[in-house]
């Protein structure tokens, strides 16, 4: 007879490890998304006002009145373009900054993005950013966290397991997303 | 194990090399020769109303939660048209504000009331911060491009 229950442990415990690293990551980025409402999971913006002198009506040409801006505010960063939404706003983009100025009132709005190193890489994998191969990679992971799920139910035998006090945990967990849609769509309950 | 380890360390190292080389790329590839002027778009938008364009700008603004629109800028002052991507197939990414962008994609209309004008106004001034004056909103008809494709240097 084959032990089919010996079997199914060990691929359990491989591919486990395997999926561990993922698993992880999935989860992680699983909360920071979940909270999209509330704040920025690829991000830290950070916002903030300085005023310099107005400059209504410049003789420079745009180039050199972006530098004087730079130069007035102390941004020293590596300039990449800048665009004139209307007459009286000037948008500098400088690497990590945005800046925009109101020429006409001397107000300066700056927005500095610092990337959320791991969190935001997470995010990357676990909402398929880069597509292709990572595309096929993901579909692996989840059918090897299929096949965890339900080797899992499977690992022991007798009175914790699935004739047991399995059965009732993963009714419990079955329920669970059920009883949330009947609550959800049919007001039931 | 070890040696399989380090072959796949360095293709990943290999692969993000190529995808850095000759800017990035995002959705699906180009395939309209082409480019269209912002301007053009902008002047007569009923006339490229379903079609598909080709369309060069410095990305002034990006979509800072879910990277789901660029706005670029116009070949002429003060004009800028918005790229709309459907949400998770294209992450434009916020570093490439600042950064000229090449797109393809399909100019559309939309139209909006009075109702969905405030709505969509207030949306705009909660995302950005600004304030939020409801007695200069009306109903409007305004034109963005459904983003296919883009590659950003």
């Amino acid at each position: 007879m084959i032990k089919w229950r010996k079997w199914i442990r060990i691929l359990h415990r491989d591919i486990g490890y395997i999926a561990a690293g993922l698993t992880v990551i999935y989860a992680i980025s699983g909360i920071a998304v979940n909270h999209v409402a509330d704040w920025n999971p690829n991000y830290s913006i950070e916002k903030s006002v300085i005023k310099i002198e107005p400059i209504p009506d410049s003789i420079l040409t745009s180039r050199e009145l972006v530098f004087s801006i730079l130069k007035k505010i102390g941004e020293k960063g590596k300039l990449k373009s800048s665009f004139s939404p209307d007459p009286n706003t000037l948008n500098i983009f400088v690497e990590g900054n945005t800046i925009e100025v109101d020429l006409k009132s001397g107000e300066v709005h700056q927005e500095k993005v610092t990337s959320r190193t791991l969190i935001r890489e997470t995010n990357f994998l676990h909402l398929n950013a880069p597509k292709e191969i990572w595309t096929f990679v993901a579909d692996i992971f989840a059918v090897a966290l299929g096949f965890l799920a339900i080797s899992g139910l499977f690992m022991i035998k007798g009175k914790k397991g699935i004739t047991g006090r399995g059965a009732w945990l993963t009714a419990l967990g079955i329920l669970i997303p059920i009883v949330f849609l009947l609550i959800y769509y049919y007001k039931i309950f | 194990m070890q040696r399989l380890f380090l072959v796949l360390i360095g293709l990943s190292f290999f692969a993000s090399i190529t995808f850095c080389s000759d800017g990035n790329k995002y959705g699906k590839k180009l395939t309209v020769k082409e480019k269209t002027k912002i301007s053009a778009i902008l002047e007569k938008p009923k006339d490229f109303i379903g079609k598909k364009v080709l369309v060069e700008g410095t990305v002034v603004d990006v979509c800072k939660k879910r990277g789901c629109w660029i706005e670029l800028a116009s070949d002429k002052p003060y004009q800028k048209i918005k790229v709309k991507v459907n949400d998770g197939e294209i992450v434009f990414p916020l570093e490439e504000k600042g950064k000229t962008a090449l797109v393809e994609g399909e100019v559309y209309e939309i139209k909006l009331s009075k109702e969905k004008a405030l709505e969509k106004a207030k949306h705009e001034a909660e995302e950005h911060g600004t304030k939020f004056d409801p007695s200069k909103i009306e109903a409007t008809t305004y034109y963005q491009i459904k983003g296919l494709g883009a590659v950003i240097k």
